[in-house]
């Protein structure tokens, strides 16, 4: 077990090695896209700022608690553009173009390979950059801090991991359809869910976003959860849900390779 | 003659390349219209009927409601991404294969990009007429709305066509068009009505164009325009389709001396 873990986290640092490499020639990417993400923030700041021009609380949340919301979003988000997102953008050429081939070769699981292979490192400035909002308004939205912060790795992990089985479940068609563009924009268009504290949503909406399409893990139910701590009934929910994803996934992705024509699929 | 039979034949060009797949653009379009008026009920929920206010910006919640859907309509019909293959082909050297032609390039990728749009105009046009009938609205206004819309797509892609020059002299000239869309997102009005801004804000969405897009139209097709502020927005949007034509005169001008033709 010890010894596949070490082989795992090795081939993972040789990507990100890789990656790193590929990306220092490109510097300029690197200041380019920084300014693209602080533009992104500010959007997102003054969508809020302008709603909370107009109203003193939001569902019962105040401004400082969303600003905090969005610092968690931020770098929840940020962990995945930087290691997995890339990754499923190129999903559909592995199978289409029978790049998948050489994968299915190697001594590692296929998955693990298709979905760790490209990185975005200039991504990861959003995390930084989350978690400074979420440190600078903290305080003012309730969260209590100290030993607290020791929660937010865990915390931004579920983020992440909600996002890769979601994004995979509008992925995996791909063995079917042989387009899926349309389905990587769909999930983008439902991501907008993401963005706003669940809080904000009627009952029925609520169910879906932490069931079905649980967009509120990246980033909603993790600050609920610094802020005001969850219930069992909410832990439950989360571990039923992700679990729930992941066997779909894996069921999907071992039908789909029995459906796969290698370079002509 | 010619002239006009190849714009035709580009706008049916850029019209079946759209729907060539059809399932994908119909969810494509369920998708862009209804997830974001999804978003933006929430939002209206959520102040009104969880938080208990009655009114925000002098609007209650049907006002707003009102808003969501009608704005919709006119959010499909702004921008397009046909900028983006504008500067794709600078940087590409792809422009190359269009400087050999008796067509402008920057016309020619906006008539290609823009034949979805225009269907997607008529489509919303319909929904929105069954809809004016329904509730009362003037049809005439809705059609003067979609006029204005139309004019915003214009100059939504000049600007994009002017930005896209960066492209000459910049690898990374994408970024700007990025930034350009975030800001056309809360500035259109497409994510909330621009009257709530506070009013030592109102002049930052008043000094650009995008307005004209989705919150112009929007407010005439409701009936909250007049026809003199109608006018005015037509005029406004004529006055910057000038002002971008002359921009994209210059900065090709200017662009197209530093053109290197590397790959295409």
């Amino acid at each position: 077990m010890n010894r596949t873990l070490t082989k795992y986290f090795r081939v993972f640092f040789i990507q990100l090695k890789n990656n790193f490499v590929r990306e220092a020639v490109y510097r300029s990417n690197l200041f380019t896209m920084l300014f693209v993400d602080i533009i992104w923030i500010a959007v997102e700041f003054s969508l809020f700022g302008v709603i909370y021009a107009n109203t003193p609380t939001l569902a019962g949340w105040t401004q400082p608690q969303v600003y905090f919301f969005l610092g968690i979003f931020f770098a929840s988000d940020a962990l995945f553009t930087t290691f997995f997102q890339r990754n499923f953008w190129n999903f559909s050429d592995l199978v289409n173009k029978g790049e998948l081939d050489i994968l299915l070769t190697k001594p590692i699981h296929p998955l693990f390979l298709a979905l760790t292979r490209w990185m975005n490192i200039t991504a990861i400035f959003n995390l930084f950059f989350g978690i400074a909002i979420a440190i600078r308004y903290a305080e003012p939205a309730g969260f209590s801090g100290g030993m607290r912060w020791a929660l937010l790795p865990g915390w931004l992990a579920v983020g992440v991991l909600t996002a890769i089985v979601v994004r995979f479940a509008f992925s995996i068609w791909i063995f079917w359809t042989e387009r899926s563009f349309a389905l990587s924009r769909m999930y983008y268009q439902f991501f907008a869910l993401a963005t706003k504290p669940d809080a904000l949503y009627p009952g029925w909406v609520r169910y879906v976003i932490l069931t079905f399409l649980p967009f509120a893990f990246i980033g909603s139910v993790p600050a609920r959860a610094l802020i005001h701590g969850l219930e069992m009934r909410e832990f439950l929910t989360i571990v039923f849900v992700l679990s729930g994803f992941f066997i779909f996934d894996l069921f999907f992705w071992k039908k789909g390779l029995k459906r796969y024509q290698s370079a002509s699929s | 003659m010619l002239r006009l039979k190849w714009r035709i034949a580009a706008l049916k060009n850029g019209l079946q390349d759209a729907t060539a797949y059809r399932i994908e653009f119909l969810l494509q379009l369920i998708g862009s219209a209804g997830v974001p008026a999804l978003i933006q009920w929430l939002l209206w929920y959520a102040i009104f009927k969880i938080g208990g206010q009655t009114e925000v910006a002098g609007m209650s919640y049907t006002d707003l409601l009102a808003y969501t859907w009608m704005s919709v309509l006119f959010s499909q019909v702004r921008g397009g991404d046909h900028d983006f293959a504008l500067m794709e082909m600078i940087r590409s050297g792809g422009l190359s294969n269009y400087l050999l032609r008796p067509v402008s390039p920057v016309e020619f990728v906006y008539i290609r990009g823009v034949a979805e749009k225009l269907f997607v105009a008529g489509i919303c046009l319909v929904i929105g007429m069954i809809a004016s009938f329904a509730v009362g609205l003037n049809p005439l206004h809705l059609l003067g709305a979609m006029i204005l819309a139309l004019l915003g797509n214009i100059i939504h892609y000049q600007l994009g066509a002017m930005i896209a020059t960066l492209a000459f002299l910049w690898e990374e000239a994408y970024a700007i068009l990025m930034v350009k869309n975030m800001v056309v997102q809360i500035l259109s009005g497409e994510l909330i009505p621009l009257n709530l801004f506070p009013a030592n804000m109102q002049w930052v969405w008043k000094m650009t164009p995008f307005y004209l897009y989705v919150y112009g139209p929007t407010q005439f097709a409701l009936g909250r325009w007049n026809l003199t502020e109608f006018g005015n927005a037509i005029l406004i949007a004529c006055a910057w389709i000038v002002f971008f034509t002359v921009g994209i005169k210059v900065t090709w001008k200017f662009g197209i001396k530093r053109y290197l033709s590397l790959g295409g």
